[in-house]
């Protein structure tokens, strides 16, 4: 029986995840940390260090012990114990440990570029406006999270975890926003929520009108405490 | 009959045709059913989107702060009659299996948030509860039915979807041990 074409333009997607859609799944995810979901959560991690995770280091002993027990083992399982025979094996392993080791840091190396890359292509510098969130202090003001809209359209709503308020107030500064937007004068509105001074809801917000010109535009929100009147401070910086 | 603009079909042509009209409106069904699914949703073996939400004892918590650890995603609803019985039973399991390096998350997937602080408040948990109240991460997920547990290995891959909670049904303890014991 002839099927018509319309039929296969409705069979295709069922067609492509029976055969296609569970490979590309395995596909290396060299910059799946980067790529953050836009559909739940904006854009990148606070540019700090994390701590280890607890794991790490318990998994990093349980894999260095069995390596360490595995030439010991070696050797000892060996016929006679033959010094000669067992350098050859061990220059060979050694050799192809520092070739293992290689390959990693060209792996490191070009999942750099490839960020770097793609950094340039998807915001190039004539285009790009990045939005960065600094914090002095924070002892008026526990942020809970930030809104931003440009132009009167929102582009970004950061929820904040205890883990990253912490490293922020210890000096870090987050890339809240990253875009692209024409030659002229925009709107950028900042909307600030958390806890204020006595523990209560806060909300406020600070704007700013910017030119954007040929070059990358940066704009940094700062929160900062203003001792006198016990209150935080929101304030817009250009970086010229 | 010329001029009258309609064609009568024999009878066997016209059964034909019927046949064909079903089967291209069954398909038509069939894909946009299944359109959605295929769409965006997390399956088996997918990297676990992403996501922040707020708690409601306070605070945000975010899924990537616990790469390296064993994650219990469950999302569940006040108006879910097995979903108070699963939390109670992951409270036990997070309770047991804490120090081993698991976490578990509830997302409440509510529209009223007042009902669903209301039934945290009547239900208390060991572990953070989270609205999601624009529905993002359960659109993320693919969350159909209540209650839906997914589990989430070490290195923050899907590894197991689980739709239904049986009281007696201990398989996903297994499930749980299996994740642990992989190491990172």
């Amino acid at each position: 029986m002839r099927i018509a074409r319309s039929t296969w333009l409705l069979l295709l997607p069922l067609t492509l995840s029976l055969a296609g859609l569970p490979a590309l799944a395995d596909a290396p995810a060299a910059n799946s940390a980067v790529s953050a979901n836009p559909a739940v959560s904006a854009s990148p991690a606070v540019n700090t260090s994390t701590p280890p995770s607890p794991a790490a280091p318990a998994a990093d002993a349980a894999a260095a012990a069995p390596a360490a027990g595995a030439p010991p083992a070696a050797a000892a399982s060996g016929a006679a114990p033959a010094d000669a025979p067992e350098q050859p094996a061990d220059a060979s392993t050694r050799a192809l440990d520092e070739q293992i080791q290689d390959i990693k840091q060209q792996v490191v190396d070009l999942n750099k570029d490839l960020f770097v890359l793609e950094e340039e292509l998807l915001f190039p510098a004539n285009t790009q406006v990045a939005v960065f969130v600094s914090m002095d202090v924070g002892e008026f003001f526990g942020l809970d999270s930030v809104t931003l809209k440009v132009d009167n359209r929102e582009v970004s709503n950061y929820l904040y975890t205890p883990r990253e308020v912490t490293a922020l107030a210890k000096g870090g500064v987050q890339r809240l926003y990253v875009g692209n937007l024409k030659a002229g004068t925009h709107e950028l509105v900042a909307l600030f929520a958390g806890k204020g001074p006595n523990e209560r809801d806060y909300r406020r917000g600070a704007s700013i009108k910017f030119e954007k010109g040929i070059g990358a535009k940066y704009l940094e929100l700062k929160i900062s405490d203003r001792a006198r009147r016990q209150q935080p401070e929101f304030e817009i910086k250009d970086w010229e | 009959m010329a001029g009258s603009g309609r064609h009568d079909f024999p009878q066997p042509i016209k059964e034909l045709l019927v046949i064909r009209c079903r089967r291209r409106l069954s398909l038509l069904v069939l894909a946009i059913v299944l359109l959605p699914s295929l769409a965006g949703a997390a399956a088996v073996g997918d990297q676990a989107p992403d996501f922040a939400l707020p708690a409601t004892a306070g605070g945000n918590v975010r899924l990537s702060e616990h790469l390296g650890e064993v994650v219990v995603l469950s999302f569940w609803s006040s108006h879910c009659a097995e979903c108070a019985a699963q939390l109670a039973a992951l409270g036990e399991l997070q309770t047991t299996y804490r120090s081993a390096g698991l976490v578990t998350l509830a997302v409440s997937v509510d529209d009223d948030m007042l009902r669903a602080l209301q039934f945290a408040r009547a239900h208390p948990a060991r572990f953070p509860l989270l609205l999601d109240r624009l529905k993002g991460v359960s659109r993320a997920y693919g969350i159909d039915r209540l209650p839906t547990t997914v589990l989430i290995d070490r290195r923050g891959r899907v590894r197991f979807l689980r739709t239904d909670y049986h009281q007696t049904d201990n398989s996903y303890i297994a499930q749980v041990r299996e994740l642990l014991d992989d190491p990172l």
